[in-house]
């Protein structure tokens, strides 16, 4: 635990008991048969979470996420996560403070601090960003759960349709942020990955070796990445734009650039600053109350080096369908991801591209227990697999029966 | 007091049960429509407990009726905490953030219309027509409300949330002698404002 989680700690424990807190917490329990490639979580070059080696029964969440208010305009945000894999550890993945005064503008203003998720996502609704939906996240926010987060300050202002008696409503978002500049590191190296396991802060994420990483140029790079680390002492930003109509149809914009200077390197940790930027735009749409379709798609650049020796692009959608039935939900979807390799270091080809069908049915039994299933499958192919003893292309599945209890 | 009360009572016009229809400008008939009388010498009757909850996060009744004195109160009957809040000349006041119950129930002593908001839902949107009437209702899906009213000529206003202009009810003047008691609404009503929002819209 360093300092500045240990005087989150101080603050979460040792507030008035006046203090008005909403807590929620979810365990989840899943049976597992995984696929025979080792997963990317074991340095595998597997794109689930889970492989053969570990699957059976597993805890695959435990999250408590608080609200804590602190007055009638601030108030205090944290999730924090025990994984059981690939290590037992404890952390946070999100705490932030919030400051939302309640005045008599139309216009409604918010301002976050601290560590949190852009809201980039219409998969993962759920406090502790969770989805209600599959049990494996898409492509897309697998990543954002793994090599995204903002160390910053987000301001926003809504213009809720209600205060203008309209059924639009609209909001635009704008941070600016610290940390962040190895986001890119597992794209170019591993690809996309399919899974719900979302890294906390300081959390490092290992990775399978690439041959190409015995090459001069590399020998600097850890194998493994530090997401959230702050390389370069450069300022990244990102600016959203969310449109709703009557809630039936939510619209979702942003354009993120971490600014990262691909020439700096910490040496100690083995973290280079990658220069990463892309585009995400999200539509959910309800058909009717039961039936939703939600769409996401990601495109955008990474590059790491003083002459940008790894420079990719990487493009990613998924279609899902979801639909409710008294107390089922069925949900399908579909993922294409891709990673392009343009630079001239041919020691190094990054170029990866795959596809997945993950389909589940999620069971209401009480307002605290849920049960369900899932099947997923997916192909993929990745360059730079064969240097590791691998096939280029792999096709790999996961079957998977979950509990849900909340509290 | 009694006294005071019966001869007060004594003097008061005697009223009828009566039934009034509103329809809109193509003479449909217009539903959850505010009805109640002006300008009358009775005073409401402020002893009856009214009740605004928060329920699947929204304000349920959309809009509620109160004579002018009222005690309110607005349980939370959801699993997540509600900040419920009025700008309304009528009627400022804010409800910090609470689970169940607050502790005491407000009071509205001013009449007009109060517009509710929740500070954490933004799409949550409910109303408290304040009125200095003892004889009020709502009217049903035919547009029809039951109301004792007085014999002769008596007016009577006439409100509802989507009007235009939802500061003020529309006033109109009729003669128990007529029989029909139909209101043609004067202002065109806006679209129902739909919104489908469920339990993964929180935390947005």
């Amino acid at each position: 635990m360093n300092k500045w989680q240990v005087v989150l700690c101080s603050v979460l424990f040792g507030l008035p008991s006046s203090v008005l807190a909403e807590h929620e917490g979810l365990i989840a329990i899943s049976a597992l048969t995984g696929d025979q490639l080792a997963s990317y979580q074991r340095t595998g070059i597997g794109l689930y979470r889970y492989d053969n080696d570990h699957d059976g029964t597993r805890l695959s969440q435990a999250m408590l996420s608080s609200r804590l208010e602190l007055d009638r305009d601030w108030s205090m945000h944290s999730t924090v996560n025990v994984h059981a894999d690939p290590s037992t550890t404890i952390g946070f993945s999100q705490a932030y403070l919030q400051y939302q005064p309640l005045t008599e503008s139309r216009y409604k203003l918010a301002i976050k601090a601290g560590g949190f998720y852009p809201k980039m996502s219409l998969e993962n609704p759920q406090s502790g960003w969770m989805s209600p939906y599959n049990y494996t996240n898409s492509a897309i926010n697998s990543w954002l759960g793994e090599e995204i987060r903002t160390f910053g300050v987000e301001a926003s202002i809504k213009r809720p349709g209600r205060q203008f008696r309209s059924e639009h409503s609209f909001e635009g978002v704008a941070a600016v942020f610290k940390g962040n500049d190895p986001a890119g590191t597992l794209l170019s190296w591993r690809g996309f990955a399919l899974h719900d396991r979302q890294t906390t802060f300081n959390e490092r994420i290992d990775f399978s070796v690439p041959a190409s990483f015995s090459h001069s140029q590399l020998t600097k790079q850890a194998d493994y990445v530090q997401p959230f680390e702050e390389v370069d002492g450069r300022f990244g930003y990102y600016v959203g734009a969310h449109w709703d109509y009557q809630k039936r149809s939510q619209f979702r914009i942003y354009y993120y650039d971490n600014n990262g200077d691909p020439s700096a390197i910490n040496t100690r940790t083995g973290q280079y600053a990658w220069d990463t930027r892309f585009l995400s735009a999200a539509w959910l749409y309800k058909f009717t109350k039961q039936t939703r379709i939600i769409m996401q798609l990601l495109d955008g650049k990474t590059a790491m080096g003083k002459n940008r020796g790894v420079n990719n692009s990487f493009y990613s959608h998924f279609v899902m369908l979801s639909h409710k039935l008294d107390q089922h939900r069925l949900t399908i979807r579909y993922d294409y991801f891709k990673v392009s390799d343009h630079d001239d270091w041919m020691f190094d080809p990054n170029q990866s591209r795959g596809d997945a069908l993950t389909a589940s049915w999620r069971y209401q039994l009480s307002t605290q227990w849920q049960v369900g299933a899932e099947y997923s499958v997916l192909s993929s192919d990745a360059q730079n697999r064969p240097s590791m003893g691998f096939n280029e292309r792999n096709s790999q599945q996961q079957l998977m029966l979950s509990a849900h209890w909340r509290f | 007091m009694i006294r005071i009360i019966l001869l007060l009572l004594t003097f008061s016009p005697t009223l009828m049960a009566q039934k009034i229809q509103v329809v809109d400008q193509n003479s449909q008939p217009v539903a959850n429509a505010v009805v109640w009388l002006k300008g009358h010498s009775q005073s409401p009757s402020t002893e009856a407990s009214y009740t605004m909850s928060q329920e699947n996060r929204a304000f349920s009744p959309h809009v509620l009726v109160v004579p002018k004195g009222a005690n309110v109160e607005f349980p939370n009957l959801d699993s997540i905490m509600h900040h419920v809040y009025s700008f309304s000349k009528a009627k400022h006041f804010e409800l910090k953030l609470y689970r169940d119950k607050p502790e005491k129930p407000v009071r509205f002593e001013q009449t007009g219309v109060v517009e509710l908001g929740c500070n954490i839902h933004d799409w949550m949107l409910g109303y408290i027509v304040v009125v200095d009437s003892p004889s009020f209702a709502q009217t049903d899906e035919q547009g029809f409300v039951d109301l004792d009213l007085p014999e002769g000529t008596f007016e009577l206003a006439i409100w509802h949330d989507r009007l235009s202009d939802i500061s003020e009810p529309e006033i109109t003047s009729f003669n128990s002698k007529n029989s029909v008691l139909r209101y043609q609404l004067k202002q065109a009503l806006l679209p129902a404002l739909e919104l489908s929002s469920d339990e993964f819209d929180d935390y947005e």
